[in-house]
């Protein structure tokens, strides 16, 4: 049996088993329902803003300059046309991402090893395969509830915020892009850090000292002004993928998918090495 | 690097064990371990709690790393998983099924890992399930089941496929008698399609099932032998008698050096605390059926009345002896 075959099927039964869980589907619906609530609020007030601008003002100048403040000029200067809602609700799934990573990943290895459930795999598949399976099956299921959220929110964007729908889709789309690489690293990470304890809370406590530890990172990194720092938090990329310059965004996926695939492998090699 | 043993053992070898052992930090579980279960057999690793049992048989499913000593699964370290998917199965003793899982679902998934299409996962997954007598179970959640029912379930898992080596660790633990004598028919069933290795403190569901058996005390091995070399079944027999019964020639009394004159046998005593007749044979020279025949029929002749007869020491007294 080749390891794709063996991550396929594991991959595909993490992601059954997450959205059968109450715990899967208490998330799905939270942050599918908190999404729309959100989304419904920031596009109403979009279009309040857009409507009350004075005539002078152009609204499409005025994202421009906001958005050069949080990323590069080329970038704000991108966003300028863009549905402020639909940005806004990328900050927001990006803030999620870590939180919806650890409490979708912390029990996927921890628990099947609390109660020796993983016996049953080990003696079937490759541990690596197990491992990256794992991964796998914990990114598809966070992605699954973020493009819930995301047709919730381009739903409301276009219905309430009254933007043309091809506009939605293509920054949508472009947006939930974004969220891909970023979130993959985020469960590498969750998965590395989560597959070293035998009891899912701790796996828990540890995943979110972790994802806060790199935030401090990121803050730091901030206020030493030594900006490579910054990238040691997965979110921070968000710069680069949004970037019109295509190297931009490709050193963002490559960063990312580096992260992700290094913490996965490593996770992989030390379970190879575990006794269980 | 390549799995397979650079000397591999002969055929006729399904387990061998060299050397093994496994520490624990400071803490040694399992030392200088060496044996070999012949292809076929069914093999009892006996031993009280803290033996060792669980941590070889772990070592023997690939669970556990070897410290030091070398193991072959059918020719291959038991961490090869390639080479040995459904060729071996195993009943982790406390491994608890997938709760949210379906019974249905996770066999196939199982059988699916096994490199099974899907249309044969789903065939060996309800034949493997309808031998554990669980058909009806097909559509209940693994969470939903009775420790007994999940004990079939788990072996199930390990029936898939039909492999070469069964590894059952304590498969009939907590279990009302009923499930158990179930189960034990299960394995019997089995035997001689595949090798089996039982974990087990069940001295007398070993004895029944096992041609062969390793007893380990504190992590080494203090025998290994065939179930009736442990036994002495091949050398002594032991006859119950009723209460009350003395040695000498009158009716009713035991007739020891009567007994001692028959052909085969090497030495009667009777224990008038434990009220049993030993008898010593010398497996040359007779078999033991052959001598309860004679032994029995000097003591009805003397008119003794007999409780029970047995081949051996049995297991217990075995263990408790070593």
């Amino acid at each position: 049996m080749s390891p794709i075959t063996e991550v396929a099927l594991v991959t595909g039964r993490e992601l059954r088993k997450s959205f059968r869980s109450t715990k899967g589907v208490l998330l799905a619906v939270l942050s599918i329902a908190g999404g729309a609530g959100l989304a419904m609020l920031f596009a109403w007030l979009d279009r309040v803003r857009r409507e009350n601008l004075p005539p002078e003002i152009d609204w499409r100048a005025a994202q421009e300059q906001f958005f050069s403040r949080w990323y590069a000029p080329e970038t704000g200067k991108a966003l300028a046309s863009c549905p402020y809602s639909l940005w806004m609700m990328l900050v927001a799934t990006l803030w999620l991402a870590p939180w919806l990573v650890a409490l979708m990943a912390f029990d996927a290895v921890s628990g099947e090893m609390q109660h020796r459930t993983v016996c049953f795999w080990t003696i079937r598949v490759q541990r690596g395969s197990y491992m990256i399976g794992k991964c796998l099956g914990a990114w598809t299921a966070v992605l699954a509830v973020m493009l819930g959220m995301n047709l919730v929110v381009w739903t409301a964007t276009a219905f309430v915020g009254h933007w043309p729908a091809a506009d939605v889709v293509q920054w949508g789309a472009r947006f939930f892009a974004v969220t891909l690489p970023i979130s993959a690293a985020w469960c590498g990470i969750a998965t590395l850090v989560g597959s070293q304890f035998k009891t899912p809370i701790l796996s828990l406590l540890f995943i979110c000292a972790t994802f806060f530890c790199l935030w401090l990172v990121r803050v730091s990194a901030g206020f030493a002004e030594t900006r490579w720092l910054a990238y040691a938090y997965p979110n921070a990329f968000d710069g680069l993928l949004l970037s019109p310059n295509l190297a931009d965004v490709a050193r963002g996926v490559v960063s990312t998918g580096l992260t992700a695939v290094a913490t996965a492998s490593a996770a992989a090699l030390v379970f190879q090495r575990k006794d269980v | 690097m390549s799995n397979a043993i650079a000397t591999a053992p002969p055929a006729d070898i399904a387990v061998r064990v060299r050397k093994l052992a496994k520490r624990f930090g400071s803490k040694t579980a399992v030392e200088d371990l060496s044996f070999d279960i012949a292809t076929g057999a069914a093999f009892g690793l006996i031993g009280p709690n803290g033996a060792g049992k669980t941590t070889t048989f772990s070592m023997l499913a690939g669970y556990l790393r070897p410290t030091a000593g070398k193991i072959d699964v059918l020719g291959f370290a038991p961490t090869a998983v390639d080479q040995l998917r459904s060729r071996i199965g195993v009943l982790p003793q406390d491994a608890l099924l997938p709760a949210s899982d379906g019974v249905g679902e996770f066999l196939v998934h199982m059988a699916r890992l096994q490199n099974l299409p899907k249309n044969e996962a789903l065939a060996g997954a309800r034949k493997a399930l309808a031998e554990v007598g669980g058909q009806d179970w097909w559509k209940q959640r693994c969470g939903s089941l009775s420790h007994g029912m999940a004990k079939r379930v788990a072996l199930a898992q390990a029936l898939l496929g039909g492999p070469q080596l069964l590894l059952l660790d304590e498969p009939t633990a907590g279990l009302d008698p009923r499930v158990a004598y179930d189960l034990r028919r299960i394995i019997r069933e089995r035997k001689g399609r595949s090798t089996i290795v039982i974990s087990s403190h069940n001295l007398h569901e070993l004895e029944e099932l096992c041609d062969a058996a390793a007893i380990l005390d504190r992590g080494r091995l203090v025998a290994c032998a065939s179930m009736s070399e442990l036994t002495a079944a091949n050398e002594e027999i032991r006859i119950l008698v009723a209460a009350g019964t003395r040695r000498g020639t009158e009716p009713g009394r035991v007739p020891v050096r009567a007994l001692r004159d028959l052909p085969g046998v090497k030495s009667a005593e009777l224990d008038e605390e434990r009220l049993e007749i030993v008898v010593y044979f010398e497996r040359a020279q007779a078999d033991a059926e052959t001598v309860i025949g004679q032994v029995l029929r000097a003591l009805l002749g003397n008119q003794v009345r007999i409780s029970g007869v047995t081949k051996g020491r049995g297991l217990e007294r075995r263990v408790m002896e070593v």
